[in-house]
């Protein structure tokens, strides 16, 4: 891993794509992002989530629902109390 | 009364309260954006998340409470907003919202629970979304099954 220290205001390149640091607040950076439009930003954990969500789906099976239904036979939980 | 074409139980009549709305979809199925709740006597607590556009798309879910008795969700403001929820009160599961996890059959792994992500539905205007918290330190693939169940032979 490539790891540098950055002020506020200064940028990198990351391919075609300019990284710059806005401000810091905490333990919460602002990151403004240049790039081409062909190059795709994404956070990673909505990435995470798109690639979980496509194998879900793809996953939907009758002997997943066999699986799950010996884990969990019904009327277990109402749902956390939050 | 409607009827939708459903992966796993051929043409399935359903009531309006049962038809949710994801103005954002789901990510990887962003053009989705109508999906109807599928809750099956003998098949609880599993529920079915059934696209109305694609009846080939139908997801599998666990209620979060199910996974994990101590789950606890913390909505953001924009989120509450999103969802059409009051921001002052936390809104009540099983009154106010639903709140599912999305089931993933991994090959090796066997059956895993995203916690980190979980649908949120409003069932008062049947609006939902699927938050998304990093920092909550819940597993996008929380297992469903004890390991040992899937070591190699």
């Amino acid at each position: 891993m490539l790891i540098m220290w950055r002020r506020a205001g200064e940028s990198f390149i990351a391919g075609d794509a300019e990284i710059q640091v806005l401000d810091y607040r905490g333990d919460r950076v602002k990151l403004g992002i240049t790039a081409p439009e062909s190059c795709v930003i994404v956070r990673r954990e909505t990435r995470i989530t798109q690639q979980q969500n496509i194998s879900a789906a793809l996953s939907a099976d009758s002997s997943t629902i066999e699986t799950l239904l010996r884990r969990f036979p019904g009327n277990v939980v109402s749902g956390p109390e939050n | 009364m409607s009827t939708v074409q459903t992966r796993f139980f051929d043409e399935l009549e359903y009531q309006n309260e049962a038809l949710f709305c994801f103005p954002a979809g789901l990510p990887g199925f962003e053009d989705h954006r109508s999906f109807v709740f599928i809750k099956k006597p003998g098949l609880e607590p599993l529920m079915f998340l059934q696209s109305l556009d694609d009846r080939r798309l139908c997801f599998i879910l666990l209620p979060v409470g199910a996974v994990d008795r101590n789950y606890r969700l913390e909505l953001t403001e924009d989120e509450l907003r999103e969802l059409g929820l009051a921001a002052e009160r936390k809104p009540v599961v099983g009154e106010d919202i639903l709140c599912a996890a999305l089931i993933c059959n991994g090959d090796t792994d066997g059956p895993s629970a995203n916690l980190m992500a979980p649908l949120v539905v409003n069932l008062h205007n049947n609006v939902g979304m699927q938050v998304i918290h990093p920092e909550s330190s819940y597993s996008h693939r929380h297992p469903l099954l004890p390991r040992e169940a899937y070591a190699p032979c």
